[in-house]
């Protein structure tokens, strides 16, 4: 009887434990990235962005997507760096009109991967 | 997670609910909850380990979640008896004083053969050798025999003439009888038509089993026709 009751708790405990760490976290990771590419989009607008400073973006994205793989599947990470991959490549030719509808894209999915995780009635069915 | 945990809450509930209301003709030897957690653990464990683009620790955070769900079940099941009714079900009755319980037979989606199958793997060969049959609530068949049960000298095994109003032709073929022999057995007994008929069985010593809707079982022997056996 103990054992059970030890066994709901602390299991119960990993599961709230693990869902709101993957709330915040995920959350928090696309709303660094997303306000990095929305500094991007910028200076896309501006006509006035680098290859550096797409490759500046793509870095930090390397770097989250690393700890992302284990919370969200892995073809949404795909996603990402497939549009990403032509963003770099429109700045880098200079080709901002493509680049900027590459980057509203990339900031579109930003804000929807964390809501397509998020607990709600929609989400669960 | 969070949305990993409820939608593996919601799809065990939605299984168990489906499980109890298909009857103990899809249970064997478990309880309801446990044959839903054994179905759902297996694929569990496959999709995440076979799809490399889906994170294992979703199929572990489901995994996790069907453990919590099944200590859950068994704290109810120890301390909320009502409540271990609705979730595991209870023993069904399908054979009592009166004979088969026909009612309680279809509640579980059993029909006559079923019974006649489960009391045959239980050991009985004849309808009127056990005084009570029941389906736990696992499925598992339990008979208590009949003290006075007869005891034939001549080992026969019986089969079912009748089966729910109407008659087996196959087993007529068998037992060299006709729909005539047994219209007029019937008419002997005082039954209008087959069709009141739930159950009718005859062995190889002439002995009839007969049990009309909503009447007791009534057992009789008759003369069986010249060269039949089996």
């Amino acid at each position: 009887m103990v054992k059970t009751l030890l066994s709901i708790f602390i299991s119960l405990a990993l599961l709230v434990g693990a869902a709101v760490f993957e709330t915040f976290y995920v959350g928090a990771q696309f709303d660094k990235f997303g306000d990095a590419l929305e500094a991007l989009e910028i200076k896309v607008r501006d006509e006035s962005a680098t290859r550096g400073d797409a490759e500046a973006v793509r870095e930090l994205w390397e770097t989250e997507k690393k700890n992302l793989h284990s919370v969200i599947p892995h073809n949404d990470i795909s996603y990402i760096d497939y549009w990403m991959g032509e963003a770099v490549s429109y700045i880098e030719t200079k080709n901002f009109d493509d680049a900027l509808s590459k980057i509203e894209v990339l900031i579109t999915i930003c804000e929807q991967i964390p809501q397509t995780y998020s607990v709600s009635f929609e989400n669960i069915l | 997670m969070g949305l990993i945990v409820l939608r593996t809450a919601v799809i065990f509930v939605a299984l168990l609910a489906v499980m109890r209301l298909m009857g103990k003709r899809q249970i064997g030897e478990m309880q309801p909850f446990e044959l839903v957690i054994t179905l759902l653990i297996a694929e569990l464990a496959c999709i995440p380990m076979a799809d490399t683009s889906i994170p294992l620790l979703y199929g572990l955070i489901s995994m996790l979640t069907i453990f919590l769900l099944h200590q859950v079940m068994l704290l109810i099941d120890l301390k909320w008896k009502p409540f271990k009714t609705i979730v595991g079900g209870k023993p069904s009755v399908v054979i009592n004083k009166n004979g088969v319980d026909i009612s309680q037979l279809k509640k579980n989606h059993l029909d006559l053969s079923d019974l006649i199958e489960s009391m045959r793997t239980a050991g009985y060969f004849s309808l009127d050798e056990v005084a009570y049959a029941l389906y736990e609530a696992n499925g598992q068949f339990t008979a208590m025999p009949r003290e006075d049960a007869p005891k034939e000298n001549k080992v026969s095994l019986p089969v079912l003439i009748i089966d729910d109003g109407k008659y087996c032709e196959r087993n007529l073929m068998l037992t060299g009888t006709t729909r005539k022999f047994f219209d007029d057995i019937l008419y002997e007994q005082k039954v209008k038509t087959v069709r009141h008929v739930y159950v009718l069985t005859l062995d190889g010593t002439g002995k009839i089993y007969m049990q009309c809707k909503g009447e007791k079982f009534r057992t009789f022997r008759i003369k069986l026709p010249e060269g039949s056996a089996w």
